[in-house]
């Protein structure tokens, strides 16, 4: 028999940031509606599964939570990130061929360093997918395609050094929206270079720009990079009718992009026109992945004379494809030493704003840049969150192919800061042991998450 | 005094219970003639009681479901709305006609309907032979106008067709199902109704003149035996809900048990909760591929029985799924594991010297004996239900949750009592209590645990209700009624109030309403709803319902091994 399509269904319908916010109980009662009386559920074609909790080893495997998992995570992004958790374990061990989490709250402006919400994001759910896939399955190459309107500006961050995840977002340019970054220059560090692709779109963008994008850009680099694992952060905000993107994607144009990206596991994210796109989009999403005729699945106020895209943005996305095609190219014959000389630290510095809370970050962020393995990676970040105030932190993060000599620097440089009076809390995410702790300046406590 | 009558595919049980005992029982082989063997079985538990005492009947039959089993109902014609979403082309092989009319997930008509589309539809569905007509809207739960509307003019231009609407057939929210559920209700109606006749007239014949009359249906509840003619289809399945609330009647309230019913070539395991049988998720499953919206109670079907027959492969044992005749010790061919039970001294049925016989056949070949034959006869059955049994409680676990404190709060369940009914009950169930680690129970009277299960069994009612304080609008999912909201301010009190009072309104028309003294709350869910950073309004989804349960238990709960 043929492998069904996975689906895990969790709208949340008792959690909202707050009553007025875009991510409150109502963001997916359409869909319910919608995918409920549809019938699809009984498709022989998909299969329903229940959410699981994540647990906070799972977290830790991606965050650094200030001051723990627990006090930046509730019970919701737990099962958000679980949901996709568990499509990702049915996928592996062969129950199903993808699958699709429609699952809040969402999750890819959600950082390594977590300090507070961002972008209505905690916790990065395809982040803890992919370390949950390092960790289980021992998978190497795994891709990303964010195709929510917004930049997956914390997904980027997570794996900026990491050579081994493929990260492609296409959005709408950061000069015009959230988050602000994104641009084609933002290509990875000098061990993952060119690991991390973004596609800017100017607004205005329709189905057939978008999918000339997909043919020519995207789904070439994934055939060169040739991921065992591709993760879709399915955000639908860059329908025609959403109030945050000025797009004018229909469902139809989400169908085929679904079709020819072909995720193993699509995550939603975004999408707050929640009458006017989510019931329609998420239903063609759903049929698409599961081979199912999704053609009849039209907005009731579609009309294809309003949806023409100007023959400027046409041309501005050609040239844009055209560009980065280029670099990509390029990039193949670039090293790590012509890009940092005999430096043995790439570093940059990062302000991040919080945008629920309205505080920011400040990091220095370094990367060994190790010519034998991905390096580790050594952040530094202060910012005042409401919940603890002022507070300085330094993190360690491991990758899980650290070389021997990686991974003992990496630890001393955890030893050392829990020596220095400036830390609040000192992180070690060591990777290659599936070890996460945290030490606590105040009591000198050291605490290790269980898993 | 209350009569409970199940009539199943070969014979007719009955049972009159009053004061909460069971006074008396019959079994009846069936007739072709219906009415012979309801007066057969009235009969056997009526002497030498008066039958205008007889308040109440229950009645639970596999007519329908044996009816479309056997795909002997009339030929429906389709005539649907599905409007945007998923294709519609066909409906297994029922004649389609799509009409232009849709509805949204809010009850706003998003398509007005072509009514020359209408008429032009009657037309083609004439010129093909049909009078039987299924009018089905995709959201017709949430407004119901367009079926109403097509349905209306189906009767003004051939008033003798039946016409069958989908808010009334299936009130949930899934309209392939919906459509199912209508199509068979038209299709079995108007035999269904010589079957009430046939009981209407049963009764009068033996003066059984002041009580209610109600039918049994696959969620264990009841409707009268009127409102019953409406919707057939909710009379299928109802056989295991039979006994499973039999079982729940037999034992303790308020406790977890398994009921495992063991009959000749299946296996029925049920479960009941903390006192309340466990519904199914999903609708019941005709065929292969007749998916209804019909509610049931989760029953598993396990393919294998007390007459399944046992063969040797190899140096293996194994049992097969189809029944070949009776079992060896009743004169069948083949060895079954009621031969197995007869060997091992767990029962005495027929002849126990040709179980020992046909065993010990068995075992020649692999060099054991009869009794090692039995044994392990019998570990593989036990082994089989003890992994089905497992299964079930899995996939009950792996239901979905929508709500963050239903994941929150999942939890392990295993069952205190494993329940044991039907003929090779009381052989196997001790040791599937074992596999399991429960208390294994064989109550009296379980042979006629069906019987008093309908007998015991409430009306149920219940009342899905989306307020919709934007559009003014309030939603009935049972019927698709919609109307407009008349109270200021509305909120979530005054949306459990106009579901309660919806509920007491319905169960008044049905004539059941005592059975509303307590209301169940099922489920209350809050949407704010925020338009440009407004709040424009609320949706209140209410769902509230009789309450569950039995209307006693009987006896002193079974025999404890
Ligand atoms: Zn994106
Ligand atoms: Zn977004
Ligand atoms: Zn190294």
């Amino acid at each position: 028999m043929r492998k069904k399509t996975g689906i895990v269904f969790f709208p949340a319908f008792d959690w909202s940031i707050s009553d007025m916010h875009p991510e409150r109980e109502e963001r997916l009662l359409y869909t319910r509606d919608q995918i409920f009386e549809e019938g699809v559920l009984d498709l022989p074609e998909i299969a329903q599964y229940p959410p699981l909790v994540a647990t906070p080893h799972d977290i830790a495997r991606v965050h650094f939570c200030v001051p723990q998992v627990d006090d930046q995570v509730l019970a919701a992004h737990r099962i958000a990130a679980g949901a996709a958790m568990n499509l990702s374990d049915k996928i592996m061990d062969g129950q199903i061929k993808n699958g699709f989490a429609i699952v809040r709250p969402p999750g890819h402006h959600a950082m390594r360093v977590v300090h507070g919400n961002r972008g209505f994001c905690s916790i990065n759910n395809e982040a803890v997918v992919v370390e949950h896939l390092r960790r289980t399955y021992g998978i190497k190459k795994i891709a990303i395609v964010d195709t929510d309107v917004h930049h997956g500006d914390g997904t980027q961050d997570i794996f900026y050094h990491d050579p081994d995840v493929l990260f492609i977002s296409f959005h709408q340019d950061g000069r015009t929206i959230f988050p602000g970054t994104g641009f084609a220059d933002e290509l990875g560090g000098p061990t993952a270079y060119a690991k991390n692709i973004n596609i800017p779109l100017p607004p205005g963008v329709a189905d057939k720009s978008l999918l000339y994008v997909v043919d020519n850009l995207i789904l070439p680099i994934l055939e060169d990079f040739q991921p065992e694992f591709v993760i879709n952060s399915a955000g639908q905000d860059n329908h025609y009718t959403d109030p945050l993107g000025s797009m004018l994607i229909t469902a139809q144009g989400y169908a085929q992009l679904t079709e020819k990206l072909k995720p193993d596991l699509a995550v939603l994210e975004g999408g707050y026109a929640i009458e006017s796109a989510l019931p329609y989009v998420n239903l063609a999403i759903l049929l698409a992945m599961a081979g199912r005729d999704y053609s009849h699945v039209i907005e009731p106020d579609y009309q294809p004379e309003k949806l023409v895209e100007s023959p400027q943005v046409t041309d501005y996305v050609h040239r844009m494809v055209a560009n980065i095609q280029r670099v990509w190219e390029k990039s193949k014959a670039i090293t790590i030493e012509q890009l940092c000389g005999s430096n043995k630290f790439y570093q940059r510095q990062k302000s991040i704003y919080y945008d629920t809370e309205y505080f920011e970050e400040k990091q220095l962020e370094k990367v060994r840049t190790c010519t034998k393995c991905p390096g580790y990676v050594v952040i530094d970040s202060h910012a005042a969150q409401p919940k603890i105030g002022r507070c300085r932190v330094l993190a360690v993060s491991i990758h899980n192919r650290c070389c021997k000599q990686c991974i003992e620097e990496g630890l001393e440089a955890y030893n050392e800061a829990k020596k220095d009076y400036r830390y609040s809390y000192v992180y070690l995410q060591d990777k290659t042991q599936d070890n996460f702790l945290t030490f606590n300046r105040e009591d000198k406590s050291e605490l290790r998450t269980e898993g | 005094m209350y009569i409970g009558i199940d009539v199943g595919g070969t014979s007719t049980d009955a049972v009159l219970l009053s004061s909460g005992r069971v006074q008396k029982t019959a079994k009846v082989y069936n007739t072709p003639n219906l009415m012979t063997s309801l007066l057969q079985a009235l009969d056997s538990v009526l002497t030498g009681v008066s039958a205008t005492e007889v308040k109440r009947v229950v009645l639970s039959t596999t007519m329908i479901t044996n009816l479309i089993a056997e795909q002997k109902y009339h030929p429906v014609a389709l005539l649907l709305m599905p409007g945007p979403g998923c294709k519609l082309y066909k409906f297994r092989d029922a004649d389609v006609h799509i009409l232009k009319g849709a509805i949204d997930y809010r009850g706003r008509e998003i398509r007005p309907l072509d009514e020359q589309e209408v008429l032009q539809a009657i037309k083609e569905v004439e010129s093909k032979g049909y009078s039987k007509v299924a009018v089905v809207g995709k959201f017709s739960t949430r407004n119901n106008i367009h079926e109403i509307k097509v349905a209306e003019i189906i009767k003004s231009q051939k008033p003798h067709w039946q016409v069958d609407m989908g808010h009334v057939a299936g009130g949930q929210l899934n309209f392939p199902r919906r459509i199912a559920t209508t199509m068979l209700n038209c299709a079995t109606k108007e035999k269904y109704s010589y079957f009430v006749q046939s009981v209407k007239e049963a009764l009068n014949k033996r003066n059984i003149v002041n009580a209610q009359v109600f039918i049994l249906k696959a969620d264990g509840g009841t409707m009268t035996l009127d409102s019953s003619e409406q919707s057939p289809v909710e009379t299928i399945f109802s056989g295991p809900a039979a006994s499973t609330l039999g079982v729940q009647a037999l034992t303790p309230a308020g406790e977890t048990s398994l009921v495992v019913d063991i009959g000749g070539t299946t296996t029925d395991l049920a479960l009941i909760l903390s006192g309340q049988p466990l519904l199914s998720s999903k609708g019941v499953t005709l065929g292969d591929d007749l998916l209804t919206q019909v509610r049931a109670l989760a029953v598993k079907s396990v393919p294998i029985g007390g007459d399944s027959v046992v063969d040797q492969v190899g140096q293996e044992l194994i049992i097969y799924s189809e029944r070949m005749g009776p079992p060896y010790c009743l004169g069948g061919s083949f060895p079954t594991p009621s031969d197995a039970l007869n060997v091992m001294g767990l029962t005495k049925l027929g002849d126990i010297e040709r179980s020992w016989q046909v065993m010990e056949a068995l075992g020649e070949s692999i060099n054991m004996s009869a009794l090692e034959v039995a044994r392990k006869v019998i570990n593989l059955v036990v082994d089989t239900i003890a992994i089905e049994i497992e299964n079930m409680f899995l996939e009950w676990e792996q239901e979905p949750a929508y709500r963050i404190w239903e994941v929150m709060q999942k939890r392990r369940v295993r069952p205190k009592n494993v329940v044991g009914v039907g003929g090779a009950a009381a052989g196997f169930v001790p040791q599937i209590a074992i596999r399991v680690g429960g208390m294994p129970v064989l109550p009296l009277y379980t042979s006629s645990a069906n019987a008093i299960g309908a007998a015991v069994a409430k009306p149920t009612l219940q009342i899905t209700l989306r307020a919709d304080t934007e559009q003014n609008k309030f939603s009935v999912e049972e019927d698709g009624y919609q109307g407009s909201i008349n109270e200021q301010p509305f909120g979530s009190e005054q949306a459990l109030n106009l579901a309660k009072s919806l509920l007491v309104k319905r169960s008044e028309k049905m004539n059941i309403s005592d059975e509303v003294k307590d209301i169940e709350v099922t489920r209350r869910d809050v949407f704010n709803i925020v338009r440009n950073m407004v709040t424009t309004g609320r949706i209140y989804d209410v769902c509230v319902q009789t309450p569950r349960g039995i209307q006693w238990h009987v006896g002193a709960g079974g025999k404890l091994l």
